[in-house]
């Protein structure tokens, strides 16, 4: 890939690639400040920007939406104390402190700085991951593709906020919804009740916009409005001084450290990234008494992590086709619409196309610094327009790039029931982000399988015996789904 | 709704009776009889069957589960989930500018929104202003209003 570097520097250092990484970084740092929208969402409504795009210019601006999101999210975590992004939460516990003895500045300075070194960081583990990783399953046959999408599936247990019974279920109805229309093996049509429309099956985009998007909308029309606390003043960011960095480099690395591993992961996510580093922090950290007073450990800690995912979520993603999470399964069907199939002969394949896209999302983490610098003082203000408004802008937005990915009207019904099925499912407790991740890794899982057993004449036993790394990914499952439960035990066994 | 009917009571009923409604429907399909992994029916049997002891398992623990959660300002939902039904609707037949207005300033009004200009002018400036970006700018066209295929 190295040596396709000089061919894909020529796609990027381009007017159009430039234009296109400073916008798209610009607009998803606007967007992350704005809260309910989010990184997922954030990314389903630029997809129909990117159509008539050539492929390298559209993925970057995609890579660009998600990376100025996850760091958008910290202006309004700092700014009104609500996360633009879930990724953001645990900014606000110091990050709102800070802005309201009158340190915003120096708080976004400090998140800045934080998230950039983050990001950066991610972007390099997922330039030398990424095709270590793609090498090493380049010889998988369908039994060990069986094994490591069943080992992505498990993600969904990492994804099922609150309760695991809820998680799975949404994953199995992620599952089976992709298994309605032709029968990938025999081509017979299969859960489509005499509607020829679901013959090509549901449009994952359509049911995802509508269990993200337009479900947000719904759910927003039954909170309780005006909750966020009042815009603190706020004069641009301040970045801090060299010597004020003496004692906290240490937590720096750490928390960028536990983002990078953390990303790898599938499923884990910038979320709970930023919750253990924090609390990892808080742990250790000198300062550990001034927590959630306001002190600048806390808010590198939560920023460095959130922002080390982004790279870490990537690496399965492109190199194996497996979405650790909502967003990066949006990503993945959107990378698919541009004619881009991640996986494991993409790489081998494509490596000019590749080799862009890393050094890209380098790039776009390095203009974090002034790009935030410049978009924080455009997004304070924006923060204080109306709910209502942006309610209305998501709505037409997502319409638009449901409309635009295949031109049928039936998608953009499957959508409004999507959403407003989403909103029923959400308000119970049924996390959404395993329902998407099942229906994009349900197609490969089934013809994995099924071509699997045809190979080993129906017996699964003979999955595992002359095929050890299926057996380990398989025990590696395994292993993840009884996680949760050796957690639970845990805290029983230490009361 | 409170005692033995409660919202998340019936919402894991209904998710348990389309599971077993859906295991049913996979014995009644016809398909060339090929058998085994060759069968189309063969992975969706295996999902669906999984998701119907999860749908059990989910209906007793929400059955012993103290119910129910926030109430909700429904008046709103519903009118927004109709609006959302309505809009793609008529998406098609009224055009993308007309559709996409009619449907914020419901929004709008739904939410409590009651300064007219607000109402009438925030969603025309966000749908022609996106009827003119996609239209004009980016020539990828929306789908056209009758009355105004010409912006």
């Amino acid at each position: 890939m190295l040596q396709s570097l000089p061919e894909a520097m020529g796609l990027i250092f381009t007017f159009e690639g430039m234009m296109v990484l400073t916008l798209g970084t610009m607009l998803g740092i606007i967007l992350g400040a704005l809260p309910g929208i989010g990184s997922t969402v954030a990314v389903a409504m630029i997809l129909p920007f990117t159509l008539t795009m050539s492929q390298a210019p559209a993925i970057l601006l995609l890579l660009a939406i998600y990376a100025g999101s996850v760091y958008g999210g910290s202006i309004s975590a700092i700014l009104i104390n609500t996360p633009g992004t879930p990724q953001s939460a645990a900014t606000c516990f110091d990050g709102y402190p800070m802005a309201q003895r009158g340190e915003a500045g120096k708080a976004l300075g400090w998140a800045t700085i934080a998230s950039v070194i983050g990001g950066l960081t991610s972007a390099v583990v997922l330039i030398f991951a990424a095709p270590q990783l793609a090498a090493f399953a380049l010889n998988f046959g369908p039994i060990e593709t069986f094994t490591l999408i069943l080992l992505g599936l498990t993600c969904i247990v990492s994804v099922s906020e609150g309760s695991l019974i809820k998680g799975l279920i949404a994953g199995f109805i992620g599952l089976f919804l992709s298994t309605v229309g032709g029968d990938p093996i025999t081509g017979e049509a299969r859960f489509t009740f005499g509607n020829f429309q679901l013959i090509a099956g549901f449009n994952l985009l359509a049911v995802v916009i509508g269990v993200f998007a337009l479900s947000e909308v719904l759910t927003r029309a039954a909170a309780s409005r005006d909750d966020a606390a009042p815009l603190v003043d706020f004069n641009g960011i301040v970045l801090p001084k060299l010597h004020e960095w003496k004692g906290r480099v240490k937590g720096l690395v750490k928390s960028v450290l536990i983002g990078n591993g953390i990303g790898i992961l599938p499923g884990t996510g910038a979320a709970t990234a930023a919750f253990i580093s924090y609390a990892e922090a808080r742990r250790s950290a000198p300062t550990r008494a001034n927590f959630g007073k306001g002190e600048p450990d806390g808010l590198i800690a939560s920023e460095a992590a959130n922002n080390a995912v982004t790279g870490g979520a990537l690496v399965p993603t492109m190199a194996l086709g497996i979405p650790g999470d909502a967003i990066t399964a949006v990503m993945l069907a959107t990378l698919t619409l541009h004619g881009v199939t991640p996986g494991i002969r993409l790489m081998t394949e494509n490596p000019v196309l590749m080799a862009a896209i890393f050094s890209g999302f380098f790039v776009i983490n390095l203009m974090l610094l002034p790009l935030g610098m410049l978009v924080s003082r455009m997004a304070a203000p924006i923060l204080r327009i109306k709910e209502a408004y942006m309610l209305v802008m998501i709505t037409l937005l997502c319409t638009v790039g449901v409309y635009f990915v295949r031109g049928n009207p039936f998608d953009l019904l499957v959508m409004a029931i999507a959403g407003v099925i989403g909103f029923i499912l959400r308000r119970q407790g049924y996390p959404m982000a395993p329902l998407v991740i099942g229906m994009v890794l349900g197609p490969t899982l089934e013809i994995s399988l099924r071509q699997g057993l045809i190979i080993t004449d129906g017996s699964f036993t003979a999955f595992f015996v002359g095929h050890p790394i299926a057996g380990v990914l398989a025990v590696a499952a395994v292993g993840m789904l009884l996680l949760p439960v050796f957690r639970a035990l845990r805290p029983a066994k230490a009361a | 709704m409170s005692g033995v009917i409660s919202e998340r009571r019936v919402v894991s009923t209904i998710l348990l009776v389309l599971t077993a409604g859906l295991v049913l429907s996979t014995f009644g399909l016809q398909f060339a009889d090929l058998g085994g992994a060759f069968s189309p029916m063969f992975f969706p049997r295996i999902i669906l069957f999984i998701l119907l002891g999860l749908a059990v398992a989910n209906v007793v623990i929400d059955g012993l589960a103290a119910t129910d959660g926030q109430p909700i300002e429904l008046l709103p939902v519903v009118i927004i989930g109709a609006a959302f039904m309505g809009y793609v609707l008529l998406l098609i037949p009224l055009g993308y500018f007309i559709s996409s207005t009619l449907v914020g300033v419901v929004i709008l009004v739904a939410l409590g929104l009651r300064n007219p200009v607000q109402v009438l002018g925030v969603p025309l400036a966000a749908s022609g202003g996106l009827v003119a970006l996609f239209n004009h700018v980016l020539k990828m066209p929306l789908p056209t209003s009758p009355f105004f295929w010409w912006i």
